[in-house]
């Protein structure tokens, strides 16, 4: 593929050091399609990546694949020492450690705020009631809207909404989290309360792995970059080798269409 | 109104012509009500409400009123208390609804009753029908007495309903439901049928989604060859057929044979309203729910079905409307419902041949046409309350 330096920096994993989610040698076909190439990378603890790159590119797979949203065809992924296989208690223990926030927000329209954010604690942790809505009230604290605990979904703007969806994730107590561009879908002014909010999770340790087009966020709260088209990974590095003196022509052609 | 109906030539003429039309309706429509004999429904009343039910034991079908009246009394008050509760919990105002609120979503229902006890010979009908309305009132009241744990199940008080009323109709040489006839008839095979096709129909439905194949395939064929049938040939079926089928010591009655025919045929449908329903749920609403780790049971019971569901009532109730109404097939294999007994009624000496078919099919449709009503009335309720969350 590319030349080693790259493979160097990509294997240099930043955080604490110790490994948190493990890519090896990952294919993932629709159809006759192939939407990942030969995926090798590895996330270190507290670690946060940004991952960037053309529409179809094979990000959003990727991170799907990592809580078996999709079905990888060959290769493994490793999370938190768990290795993904066909069965679902193993599937369920990496979906648990796990956080996922979707581009259009996927909350449960039928239940409240407050319901949408117990629910994974009360029904799969079994949380006592009370407690689980203590632990959503003070997230929802920490992500700024607490008086809205007792609203539906579908009567919040789409910032605060993401943020509920943030809140929701992070009621399980996962050990990482995935953004699936948590804020394409969002109008201009909202854009930055979630940012925000995902930029103090990354203070506080949280492994991140976020696939975005905010090109801001990247530079200032990545510790590392990785640049993905065609289902390959292309490049990875610190965000001021990416942005100052990529190496890649593919790298330097997407950055000069985007910046 | 002369921009409306009257703005060119040919807008006249059609206004006059319409305008007469619906004049003459009107005329020949109130001479008919004002000249109209009502004998045959004053005479066959009770063969109509009750059909065959043996007089002397009318105090059970009274009982059985009663029964039914305090249950859904009893549990409409455990509703309210729960909704009640759970909005203090969430620390918001309850809104209790006002008596007129019930006034005005039942009373088709409440007239409907008066106009059939207007043709009762005596007082005793009206007094037992106020006897009830009372019961129901006290069952309503004593409701606020419920301890919590029966507010939390409050299915516990429709199936004790349910055993009482049928205790109080068979219980200690009682009447056994192969004489339960009359509109009655119609009303009991609705609720049972809706009762039992809609818990099977939903199984099917997600039997058909199931990934197991065996489960799958056996949804399908069911669901495929159920619809594929007319509902009049299952009925026949159930009424002719299934007694050769059925060993001689399990045979049972015409009433129950027929029941299951609606209920088999209805689930059918049924599924396929459910099936409707799970498509329309966003993809990205299950994905949500298994990032959270829930099992795909729980995916399906808390997060699926409760949307699809909501987004399928108007084809669900539709589909228990169309129920109500097919009951009135069992006329065609012989069972006294409603239908079949005004048709009897005319066949009387006494009001054979006088063309009395116009008086009594419109009085039959009458009452199907109220319970319709409010059926789809209730649901465009229930959409609305349940509509507060769409996104």
């Amino acid at each position: 593929m590319t030349d080693s330096s790259v493979f160097a920096d990509a294997t240099q994993i930043a955080g604490t050091g110790e490994p948190m989610i493990e890519l090896v040698g990952v294919d993932k076909f629709f159809g006759d399609f192939q939407a990942l190439k030969d995926i090798n990378i590895t996330i270190g603890k507290q670690e946060v990546v940004v991952v960037i790159g053309p529409s179809g590119s094979g990000k959003s797979t990727m991170i799907r694949c990592i809580n078996r949203l999709e079905v990888h065809d060959a290769g493994s992924i490793t999370v938190d020492g768990i290795v993904l296989s066909d069965d679902i208690k193993n599937i369920q223990e990496v979906r648990k450690e796990t956080g996922m926030v979707f581009q259009q927000f996927n909350l449960f329209p039928h239940l409240t705020v407050l319901d949408n954010i117990t629910l994974g604690p009360r029904q799969v942790r079994n949380l006592p009631k009370a407690e689980a809505e203590e632990l959503g009230l003070e997230l929802l604290d920490k992500v700024q809207i607490p008086e809205q605990a007792y609203k539906f979904p579908g009567q919040l703007s789409g910032g605060q909404q993401q943020r509920v969806a943030i809140a929701r994730s992070l009621a399980m107590n996962p050990k990482a989290m995935l953004f699936d561009e948590p804020t394409s879908a969002l109008d201009p002014e909202m854009i930055k309360e979630v940012l925000d909010t995902m930029k103090e999770l990354a203070q506080s340790g949280m492994t991140m792995i976020v696939v975005t087009h905010e090109m801001g966020f990247a530079r200032e709260v990545a510790d590392r970059v990785v640049f993905m088209a065609d289902g390959e990974i292309v490049e990875v590095g610190t965000p001021e080798h990416f942005f100052e003196s990529p190496t890649e022509d593919r790298t330097k052609l997407f950055l000069s269409q985007i910046l | 109104m002369k921009k409306n109906l009257f703005s060119n030539w040919y807008n006249s003429l059609l206004t006059i012509v319409f305008g007469a039309l619906i004049l003459w309706v009107l005329y020949v429509l109130v001479k008919y009500l004002i000249g109209v004999d009502t004998e045959i429904i004053r005479v066959n009343l009770k063969l109509y409400m009750a059909g065959r039910f043996p007089s002397e034991q009318l105090e059970r079908l009274w009982g059985a009123i009663y029964v039914a009246t305090a249950t859904v009394a009893f549990f409409a008050r455990a509703t309210v208390r729960n909704a009640q509760m759970k909005a203090t919990e969430a620390g918001l105002d309850f809104e209790r609804s006002h008596w007129t609120d019930v006034v005005r979503r039942f009373w088709p229902i409440g007239a409907l009753i008066l106009f059939t006890l207007s043709f009762t010979g005596t007082f005793t009908p009206t007094l037992l029908t106020l006897v009830a309305a009372a019961i129901g009132l006290a069952a309503y009241w004593l409701g606020g007495m419920m301890p919590m744990w029966l507010i939390r199940r409050s299915w516990i008080i429709l199936v004790a309903g349910l055993v009482g009323f049928y205790a109080v109709l068979v219980a200690f040489g009682g009447v056994g439901w192969d004489l339960w006839q009359g509109f009655f008839v119609n009303i009991v095979i609705t609720v049972a049928g809706i009762s039992l096709a809609f818990p099977l129909g939903l199984m099917l439905a997600l039997g058909r989604r199931s990934t197991l194949p065996a489960v799958r395939v056996l949804s399908v064929t069911y669901i495929e060859f159920l619809r594929g049938v007319p509902m009049i040939t299952l009925l026949l079926m159930g009424a002719f057929a299934l007694g050769f089928l059925i060993p001689g010591d399990f045979q049972f009655s015409l009433f129950l044979r027929l029941l299951i025919a609606i209920t088999l045929f209805q689930s059918a449908y049924i599924a396929e309203v459910v099936r409707g329903g799970l498509q329309s749920v966003p993809k990205g609403q299950i994905e949500a729910a298994q990032s959270v780790g829930l099992s795909p049971w729980k995916t399906m019971r808390l997060v699926v079905l409760p949307q699809a569901l909501r987004n399928v009532i108007p084809a669900m109730v539709g589909q228990f409307i169309s129920l109500f109404k097919d009951t009135t097939l069992v006329y065609i294999v012989g069972l006294l419902d409603l239908l079949r007994a005004v048709t009897i009624s005319t066949a009387q000496p006494e009001f054979f041949a006088q063309g009395l078919e116009a008086v009594v099919l419109p009085f039959a449709a009458l009452y199907f046409w109220v319970g319709s009503y409010v059926m789809s009335r209730e649901s465009r309720r229930l959409e609305k309350k349940l509509g507060v969350g769409v996104r």
